[in-house]
């Protein structure tokens, strides 16, 4: 096997990131990042970013909503 | 239902298989997924006037509202306001119902849902809201979105950034979120909250895959830029600003 480079690792970093790549390719950037403190260390910043937005992202619909979205269901139901 | 691959279908696996190809085609195909109005069927074609079911309500309040978290989160990146943002999932919910009897069971009803959502935003609200990069925004040059992408850092300022970002207060991110442009901010949010694949991203948002990869790195880009300077700012970060030593 050879080290497919830190051009093509930087590449498809966002890919692999994402699950997104074959497997094949997916397997070539982890052996490259395995060697490659650089690759390794964007990649890092890729993931916690990922998990910041995440959490970032965890709202809650209010309580009224639920209730109102399940008034307005029956009250097509009950039109139909 | 469970197609395996193994066993050769059956004539009757294979006429339902067909069935199931078309409708899940004709949904994709659809530009706007709010029911046919009931006067377009020819009158022999329906059986009777539809009638939305007691069972039927139930399932879909089964399957579909425990999505309702998710899609006012979305809905928030997309008005970005709590009023319109409860208004949006309200009318996705109701158009969702509505055409829940063209929904293929066991097929992806969060996708589904959101291709709704993203519909209905998209004709309703953002001709309401002043963009000044509307339709432009896949256009425009890294330097004009103030990316920096050619930026070299060496590893310990990147292992600083990492543990930065890891450390801003949620409302830090969110603020950031809602400041890069609509399009890359969906396409981050549709990628990584919900981890749909690309492709289901290029259904939602009806467009190439290779856009919304460019969208997702451009928008990915831009967070990061806008974090890192926040970071700075506050002295969250112990990188040093710029000239780092290799």
């Amino acid at each position: 096997m050879t080290d497919c480079g830190c051009d093509k690792a930087k590449a498809e970093l966002e890919e692999y990131l994402h699950n997104e790549l074959a497997k094949a390719d997916a397997a070539d950037i982890a052996e490259h990042m395995a060697n490659c403190v650089d690759c390794t260390g964007e990649h890092e910043v890729g993931v916690v970013l990922t998990a910041a937005v995440q959490r970032a992202c965890k709202e809650k619909a209010p309580e009224e909503l639920r209730n109102e979205v399940l008034l307005k269901l029956r009250e097509i139901q009950a039109t139909h | 239902m469970a197609l395996t691959l193994t066993a050769p279908p059956t004539t009757d696996e294979l006429s339902r298989g067909d069935t199931l190809t078309q409708e899940l085609h004709s949904l994709l195909m659809t530009t706007d997924v709010t029911p046919e109005p009931e006067a377009s069927v020819p009158a022999d074609a329906a059986p009777a006037k539809r009638v939305i079911s007691d069972d039927t309500r139930a399932l879909f309040e089964d399957q579909a509202l425990q999505y309702m978290d998710q899609l006012y989160a979305a809905a928030m990146r997309m008005t970005r306001n709590p009023s319109d943002a409860a208004d949006l999932v309200q009318e996705t919910f109701v158009k969702a119902y509505q055409a829940f009897g063209q929904f293929t069971q066991g097929t992806n009803l969060k996708a589904w849902l959101y291709r709704i959502q993203t519909n209905t935003f998209i004709n309703n609200y953002r001709k309401n809201q002043r963009n000044p990069y509307q339709g432009t925004i896949d256009e425009l040059e890294d330097w004009q979105l103030g990316n920096a992408e050619s930026v070299t850092q060496s590893t310990s300022t990147r292992s600083a950034e990492a543990e930065a970002i890891d450390h801003l207060p949620d409302s830090a991110v969110k603020d950031a979120l809602q400041s890069i442009p609509e399009d890359f901010r969906l396409a981050v949010y549709f990628a990584d909250v919900e981890g749909f694949s690309y492709q289901e991203i290029a259904d939602i948002m009806k467009t190439p895959v290779g856009t919304v990869m460019s969208r997702l790195h451009r928008g990915r880009r831009l967070l990061r830029d806008l974090l890192a300077d926040y970071a700075r700012d506050r002295g969250i970060s112990s990188a040093p600003a710029t000239g780092s030593t290799k």
